[in-house]
């Protein structure tokens, strides 16, 4: 801090026109705080991604399994049939955490967030971008990665192609993100975010063939079940795992998340131009 | 609009921001210079931080014209913040980061390279002396500290003007000095400064000049050595009559009539503004008026501020 006022003055004047910000640049510089915050917390994923997996194995996949015969699974165990699901049931799991309070928190001063980074050159949609990339890209990416190769402990893949299961969840992560995104950029106060819980994450988890086949469920409930994106996701997944015909062709499933993704992106854009125009 | 001369960073006519039924910006008109502190005084509700966010980029005026180093917020905005540096009222630090990283963080949105982030990031930690508290988490600094790295942040991308809304609210005496010697400081520099204050003694001490601001106008603009010349006078003769309720002072202050150029009596004490306190001291004793205590001083900007927007808010109460 040692510049004189000649100094100064020279550099303000001599400061060449910036490029304009594209959205990658945008969203990655915002993206750039989550992978900050993330540093200091990634070893509390572990239970997500590490420990809870394996629960649910234990408990559901050999525990339940072991009641359940192979002919209602259409000839695979149990286990087999729960574990490509579960891959994507993470995914909605961890959006529970990254698309809830941090967005709720973000337009207040919770600790920054998208109140100071709107101080600098980044727009509204660069910081719901930036916040996306982490949350519906990075996450499932990283974190469903190592839930995916925990369950191959189980032996619960019958080639390579279960890999996908991962794809199958970002896709799951970013039909729900912007979402999320939208109605926590909407609520007045936090007892609201319990809602976000009680009526998004915990229904999605449930009800959505991961733990048994939806056509299971009363007619009534399956509009809600065709409707939700960890059911596509899962359908995506358990073709991929155990070569199960998924419900639809494949394309319809990944067209059904895509355009949810796009349509909640839209508005997501809308509501956070609108919270940070003060 | 015309484009960006050398001098003029900051240019508002008719500047306006209504939020409902509500109009918290009713059509202000300022320029801010290079290199100027410039500050925004006023009570609060007055408009400063609504006039400060639209400066920002932060906030769409609902009419009027702005622009800032001659280009327009409402199509810039990007080009514009990434020239500014904020301090705002509330420091929004990310408090699950480390004081480190809030600053190279911040520089990354300015898309300020790593290395160049670090380098920078250190400079300013020992410029607000915080050097030592590199690796702690923002929740374990004392206000005074928080308001430091808030500052330090504003100034990562080498700011042409510093916007800094009340940079010494809820500070205690010595916190409030030790920013204000870092302002001092930058103002040295060559740094532009614009900031809002309800503090008098911060306005007088760190701008050169300053708009009054009630109501969402300015009622008043100029340095602060102009102000107090055009709207008091030279001095404020203060008395106080301990054990007098507020309606005897009004009764006293009635009947002082020619002394002094203006006679206002407040709740505790009665000022009487004069060019020669002496004289007035004098004059008093003549009246037989007799004060439990009598202070002549030389009239400051809370006289000022209290002369113009003092009535309106009694007005208020009443």
């Amino acid at each position: 801090m040692s510049a004189t006022a000649a100094d100064r003055a020279a550099v303000a004047s001599a400061r060449p026109a910036e490029a304009p910000l594209g959205y990658a640049a945008g969203a990655w510089r915002a993206f750039n705080l989550q992978l900050t915050l993330y540093r200091h917390v990634w070893h509390g994923t572990v239970f997500t991604s590490v420990v809870l997996p394996i629960l649910y194995m234990i408990s559901i996949g050999i525990g339940v399994g072991s009641y359940i015969d192979s002919s209602s699974t259409g000839g695979i165990t149990y286990a087999e049939f729960i574990a490509p699901g579960l891959v994507c049931s993470v995914a909605v799991m961890m959006l529970g955490n990254d698309m809830t309070y941090p967005v709720f928190g973000g337009y207040r001063d919770w600790g920054g967030g998208y109140l100071a980074q709107r101080s600098t050159p980044l727009r509204p949609v660069d910081i719901l971008n930036g916040h996306l990339l982490y949350a519906m890209v990075f996450r499932p990416m990283t974190n469903c990665t190592v839930v995916a190769i925990v369950l191959a402990l189980f032996g619960v893949y019958s080639s390579a192609w279960a890999a996908l299961a991962v794809p199958a969840a970002v896709l799951v992560s970013a039909a729900l993100a912007p979402w999320l995104f939208f109605w926590c950029s909407s609520l007045k106060n936090d007892a609201m975010l319990n809602a976000v819980f009680r009526f998004a994450i915990m229904p999605i988890t449930l009800f959505s063939g991961v733990f048994f086949p939806a056509e299971q469920m009363p007619g009534f409930l399956q509009p809600l079940v065709w409707a939700s994106p960890l059911w596509h996701g899962t359908e995506l997944a358990r073709a991929a795992t155990i070569g199960i015909a998924p419900a639809l062709p494949p394309a319809l499933h990944v067209a059904y998340l895509v355009a949810l993704c796009v349509v909640g992106w839209l508005l997501a854009r809308r509501a956070v131009a609108r919270r940070l125009n003060f | 609009m015309p484009a960006e001369t050398n001098q003029t960073l900051v240019r508002a006519q008719d500047l306006r921001k209504r939020y409902g039924d509500f109009e918290a910006v009713r059509g202000v008109d300022f320029e801010i210079q290079r290199g100027e502190a410039f500050g925004f005084l006023g009570a609060n509700g007055a408009g400063k931080s609504t006039t400060m966010r639209m400066i920002g980029c932060v906030s769409e005026p609902t009419g009027g014209e702005i622009e800032v180093f001659g280009l327009d917020p409402r199509r810039d905005g990007t080009a514009i913040r990434g020239r500014l540096g904020v301090v705002p009222q509330d420091n929004t630090l990310d408090n699950m980061l480390t004081v480190f990283e809030n600053l190279t963080v911040y520089a990354g949105y300015f898309g300020i390279k790593r290395r160049e982030a670090k380098a920078r990031a250190a400079e300013l930690l020992e410029f607000v002396q915080l050097s030592g508290r590199s690796d702690d988490k923002v929740d374990d600094l004392s206000g005074g500290m928080q308001r430091r790295l808030a500052i330090a942040r504003s100034l990562i991308n080498r700011p042409d003007l510093v916007l800094l809304d009340e940079p010494t609210t809820g500070l205690d005496p010595q916190a409030r000095h030790l920013v204000w010697e870092r302002l001092f400081q930058l103002k040295q520099q060559g740094v532009s400064i614009l900031l809002t204050t309800h503090y008098m003694d911060e306005a007088e001490q760190l701008c050169d000049r300053l708009v009054v601001m009630d109501e969402g106008r300015i009622i008043a603009a100029g340095s602060p050595r102009e102000l107090i010349d055009t709207y008091v006078t030279k001095e404020v003769v203060e008395l106080r009559f301990n054990g007098l309720h507020t309606t005897d002072l009004a009764e006293i202050a009635s009947g002082l009539g020619g002394v002094g150029a203006q006679i206002e009596p407040l709740p505790d004490r009665i000022l009487v503004y004069t060019d020669d306190g002496d004289d007035t001291s004098a004059a008093l004793e003549v009246r037989d008026v007799r004060p439990s205590s009598v202070l002549a001083r030389r009239a400051t900007l809370e006289d000022v501020f209290l002369r113009l927007t003092g009535r309106a808010l009694a007005e208020d109460e009443a």
